[in-house]
């Protein structure tokens, strides 16, 4: 019998160059980082079972799942909201795989595994709301669009969840954008194209923002 | 025009797909050809309020039932359809 390897790669590992893109006289206004090896795990309530799926939610996170349009992080999760009833678990190196948590919802909900099906991408920088504005219809403004506030929504006709994480250190705003690996290479250069005009510094890491 | 998706908030129609009337209501089985029949092919041509199913396909995935003017594509109520998340579905 034939030997297989599953290698997990990035469905970005092609497309990305790490360095320097578009507009070089200026200082990269934008910065896009792609993350790499993650847990991801779409939770769905099932049918009546929306109530009993917040209180798993609490017991498994030690908090609540959110249940508008926010995501909420702790030191090791970050669940993001994805409709109603349904949210994202992100995580890092294994504390909540498929394995475990199908353990904590069996009761309450259906689960299914993302970790390889979508890929991770982090916007920043001084231009980072003027490049999205061309791709996204929402409002990004800080008042409309504060710190841990999350939406679905479509960029470039390819469906998202987009939200926003911790600032940067230097004050940036952190836009998240997850999107089906499929779709990734396409929003990447529609993404490279728009960035290009501010300076893009473009990256990747482990870690999650 | 935008549509108020209750999940959601404001979005752009892009967002969205209309199913159509929500009004004709599935016939019990062993209904006669003619209730199937108008039931699967015959809809008013509704000029004024109409009922409508909306898909909100490039946000939440949610099923909306919206009350449109086709006149003025002003829309006067957005709510969630039967059975969307994990509702149960109205008997």
């Amino acid at each position: 019998m034939a030997e297989f390897s599953w290698l997990s790669r990035s469905p970005l590992e092609h497309v990305l160059v790490v360095g320097a893109h578009g507009a070089r006289d200026v200082a990269p206004g934008i910065s896009l980082t792609e993350v790499r090896n993650f847990d991801l795990i779409q939770v769905m309530a099932r049918r009546g079972k929306g109530a009993e799926l917040a209180n798993a939610a609490k017991v498994r996170f030690g908090m609540a799942a959110p249940d508008l349009p926010k995501a909420v992080s702790a030191s090791d999760v970050t669940l993001i909201w994805s409709g109603p009833d349904q949210f994202l678990v992100l995580s890092k190196s294994g504390k909540h795989t498929i394995d475990i948590l199908s353990q904590a919802f069996s009761q309450s909900a259906s689960l299914s595994d993302q970790s390889h099906a979508r890929a991770l991408i982090s916007v920043s920088g001084a231009k980072a709301r003027a490049m999205l504005a061309k791709l996204s219809s929402l409002d990004l403004h800080p008042a409309a669009f504060p710190i841990y506030a999350a939406a679905a929504t479509s960029i470039d006709h390819t469906s998202v969840n987009l939200w926003r994480g911790d600032d940067r250190p230097d004050g940036q705003a952190v836009f998240n954008l997850l999107v089906f690996a499929s779709f990734a290479e396409s929003l990447w250069h529609t993404m490279l194209d728009s960035a290009a005009e501010y300076g893009v510094d473009i990256g990747y890491s482990g870690e999650l923002g | 025009m935008r549509i108020v998706c209750p999940f959601c908030g404001e979005r752009e129609l892009g967002e969205f797909t209309c199913l159509g009337d929500a009004k004709p209501l599935r016939p019990a089985a062993g209904a006669s050809e003619d209730e199937v029949f108008d039931y699967v092919y015959l809809r008013d041509n509704i000029a004024g309020e109409a009922s409508e199913h909306w898909y909100h396909g490039g946000g939440c995935r949610a099923w909306l039932k919206i009350t449109r003017n086709t006149l003025t594509h002003e829309i006067s109520s957005v709510e969630p359809a039967a059975g969307v998340g994990a509702r149960q579905v109205a008997k």
